[in-house]
């Protein structure tokens, strides 16, 4: 280690030798250590800098903001489970059965009994202007 | 490389539609990709524009990663300084002329507003630094990458790195030094 490769070493890389060249901090430390008062010298200088750029912080990503990248990940699909899908397939052919037998018991009851009793009075509301009704004043 | 990707088997998993490792992927890449893009842009929408998009070619590029001569965290920093420099060439204006915003000295305590202004002071100076020399910094300095990986990631010699980041810190301080920059300070 030399005075200049020292000072070269604290220029690019500041202060803290924790920031130094991994296979140059121990050489780089002995030679401060036995050049205290010149290596102090350098080190303050730098540390200064040290210090405002550490100040330096940038805020963390947001909840909702890790979600939205969560998000665009390629999401596998989860395994079906084929048993309970076998169950879901049987219970819907049951009703759609069910719901068959129903409608045909009810034409066959109708057939045997005859026509089904009108729910309402036929007069107004299954009248047209075409049944000659003068609801549309044509006769006026 | 001797030593193992630390990232190798996550990624891995990624590749694999893994729900628990994309989660894992994000907390562990999301804030540096965003530090690393916030400084080198000066603009906290425009990192994580540049973030999403990183982490959208990460879940492209998982399902074929192997391990090679660059690690994952390298190789994301890489793609990441590229789509900062599509967005610097795309500016006409250089963000340097822009100010930090003042704060209100009613708003804040004393001691918050002096980390504020102290902050706001260093992002200004970070931005009126030569690209190649903030790049320097920023990789060395706040990504922790060690001097090889940085030079390597800039495609530079180790000098050459020594040298910008010698000229970054030298500017800095010249331009701090207008902002009550001393030896002891902050």
């Amino acid at each position: 280690m030399t005075p200049e490769r020292f000072r070269t070493i604290v220029d690019a890389y500041g202060a803290d030798p924790r920031r130094w060249p991994d296979e140059e901090r121990a050489a780089a430390e002995a030679w401060a250590d036995r050049h205290r008062f010149e290596a102090d010298a350098l080190l303050a200088e730098s540390a200064g800098l040290d210090a405002w750029l550490t100040s330096h912080t940038v805020a963390p990503p947001e909840r909702a903001f890790v979600e939205r990248i969560v998000a665009t990940a390629p999401a596998r699909r989860p395994a079906k489970p084929r048993g309970r899908l076998w169950w879901q397939g049987a219970a819907f052919a049951g009703i759609g059965l069910a719901g068959g037998l129903a409608g045909a018991f009810a034409v066959s009851f109708f057939v045997v009994t005859g026509t089904p009793t009108q729910a309402h009075d036929s007069s107004s509301y299954m009248t047209s202007s075409f049944d000659g009704s003068s609801a549309d004043w044509s006769g006026e | 490389m001797s030593e193992r990707d630390p990232d190798a088997e996550l990624v891995a998993r990624v590749g694999e539609q893994d729900p628990a490792a994309v989660r894992t992927l994000v907390s562990r890449k999301l804030p540096r990709l965003l530090a690393l893009a916030t400084r080198m842009l000066g603009d906290r929408m425009e990192a994580e524009d540049v973030a999403q998009e990183a982490f959208v070619r990460m879940w492209k590029q998982a399902p074929h990663w192997k391990e090679g001569e660059a690690r994952f965290d390298t190789w994301i920093h890489r793609v990441a300084l590229n789509l900062c420099y599509d967005r610097l060439r795309g500016r006409r204006e250089d963000p340097v002329a822009e100010l930090p915003d003042e704060a209100d000295p009613q708003a804040l305590p004393d001691m918050q507003l002096e980390a504020r202004v102290r902050d706001e002071r260093v992002r200004t100076a970070l931005a009126a630094l030569p690209v190649r020399q903030r790049e320097a910094l920023v990789l060395n300095y706040y990504q922790e990458l060690s001097n090889i990986e940085a030079a390597a990631l800039m495609g530079v010699t180790v000098d050459a790195l020594e040298s910008l980041l010698a000229r970054a810190r030298r500017n800095l301080r010249a331009q701090l030094a207008g902002s009550g920059f001393s030896k002891d300070m902050p």
